[in-house]
């Protein structure tokens, strides 16, 4: 069983069609079934690829080996003076370095292993995981300005669809998504910019009560529910532009 | 040390656990993936005057890619590459943690295990590097066209043998 749209269907999820394709297959998944097991199994694919589990630490004997390795190689080679040449290799990087930067940059920066949220409360796991994300360069899976591109990426990867709008015109761009764990619960990411800071909005079906607003080692919290969803947006920028930026996502919503 | 060896130590060491992560999960050896990375880093010193700072960790991964192709290369000419899975180095702070690990790269082997060599690859640059089409097109010296499909084909082999499993 398959679709003639699996193509564009896979590179929808990697956020590789522009915005009219985007739309069509946005539209296509939502009656496809197919598709839809595509896209779940992507998103379990990619899980699996960029967890813990797949990043392993080289065996120490290794590195010593190749440390001297070089070393001998650095000690018998006399080196002829650097010339700059405009091979392929260089103008393919030039031109990448364009196209892909922040997705570059976050790779460049995920050497941090992510740690799952460990402390009992809520709001402690939330302000872990956004500064995990953070701290590991990976706090965007998904990176683009428009929301026909990032909401649908979280299907089959979030156990909900979050809401997803640009608020680039009061000040708060859409910068792209992830997803997180928080306790044993998938939680869907939007990722907003303001100025110099990340204002990450938290997602996920609502299973118990919400802590009041808190702040967390040098991170304000705030926390609400609609509907069956339950909503935090947890950032470093002052408490009063965070506040600004909730009410602008409420109204959104309502 | 020649400024040259510092530079690499530098900018191409840091990376030195990811290049092995990919070798480990490209060969599915632990054993294999030390030869491949080896070969890699040695490569990558050689060439090193011809890659920029901040580029240097989608090149080497590149390399490493490309070691591990002519690895295949060399091992199938001699006896060919049967499903040799070494358990995995354990560097991690705790036994609970060491434990679900284990269990989630025994999970993430077995997905691997189902995918040919043109699939895996585009699949394990992809998720695990973030590389863009454009990168992996590079990378693996082919039309974007390719990578397109064979990430779509991969997907669908998984979805297809995933689902197969679950109506068991």
């Amino acid at each position: 069983m398959s679709c003639t749209e699996y193509e564009r269907t896979s590179a929808f999820l990697d956020g590789e069609l522009d915005d009219r394709e985007s739309a069509e297959v946005e539209q296509h998944l939502e009656t496809c079934p197919h598709c839809q097991a595509l896209a779940a199994a992507a998103g379990d694919a990619s899980e699996l690829l960029r967890g813990p589990a797949a990043r392993l630490t080289a065996p120490a004997g290794l590195r010593a080996r190749i440390g001297q390795r070089l070393d001998a190689e650095a000690a018998t080679v006399v080196r002829l003076p650097r010339v700059r040449r405009q091979s392929g290799w260089d103008r393919f990087w030039v031109g990448a370095a364009g196209g892909v930067g922040v997705s570059a940059i976050a790779a460049a920066l995920a050497l941090v292993a992510f740690l799952p949220p460990s402390p009992a409360t809520l709001t402690g796991e939330l302000a872990d995981a956004h500064i995990d994300a953070l701290m590991s360069g990976r706090t965007i899976a998904v990176v683009s300005s428009s929301h026909h591109t990032v909401k649908p990426w979280f299907a089959g990867r979030a156990p909900l669809s979050p809401p997803v709008a640009d608020f680039a015109q009061q000040g708060f761009p859409l910068t792209g998504g992830r997803v997180d764990r928080i306790g044993r619960q998938k939680a869907a990411v939007v990722v907003y910019r303001h100025g110099a800071h990340e204002i990450d909005l938290y997602a996920w079906p609502t299973d118990g009560a919400l802590p009041m607003g808190a702040d967390r080692r040098g991170y304000h919290l705030v926390f609400w529910a609609e509907g069956d969803l339950s909503f935090a947006a947890v950032s470093d920028v002052q408490r009063s532009e965070l506040e600004a930026f909730v009410q602008l996502v409420k109204s959104e919503r309502g | 040390m020649d400024s040259h060896r510092t530079e690499f130590e530098r900018l191409a060491m840091p990376h030195l656990d990811a290049a092995y992560s990919l070798a480990h999960w490209l060969s599915r050896s632990a054993v294999d993936a030390e030869d491949i990375v080896q070969d890699a880093m040695l490569r990558a010193f050689r060439a090193f005057d011809t890659v920029r700072g901040e580029s240097v960790r989608p090149w080497l991964m590149t390399i490493v890619r490309n070691c591990f192709r002519d690895h295949v290369a060399r091992v199938n000419r001699l006896e060919g590459l049967g499903d040799r899975l070494e358990q995995a180095p354990s560097d991690d702070p705790s036994p609970e943690a060491e434990a679900a690990a284990a269990s989630d790269r025994r999970r993430l082997d077995a997905m691997l295990a189902l995918l040919p060599d043109d699939y895996r690859e585009v699949l394990i640059l992809r998720e695990m590097e973030d590389m863009s089409y454009r990168e992996i097109a590079d990378a693996i010296g082919a039309p974007i066209g390719t990578v397109m499909s064979r990430l779509a084909r991969a997907r669908g082999l998984l979805k297809d043998k995933w689902l197969a499993e679950d109506g068991r």
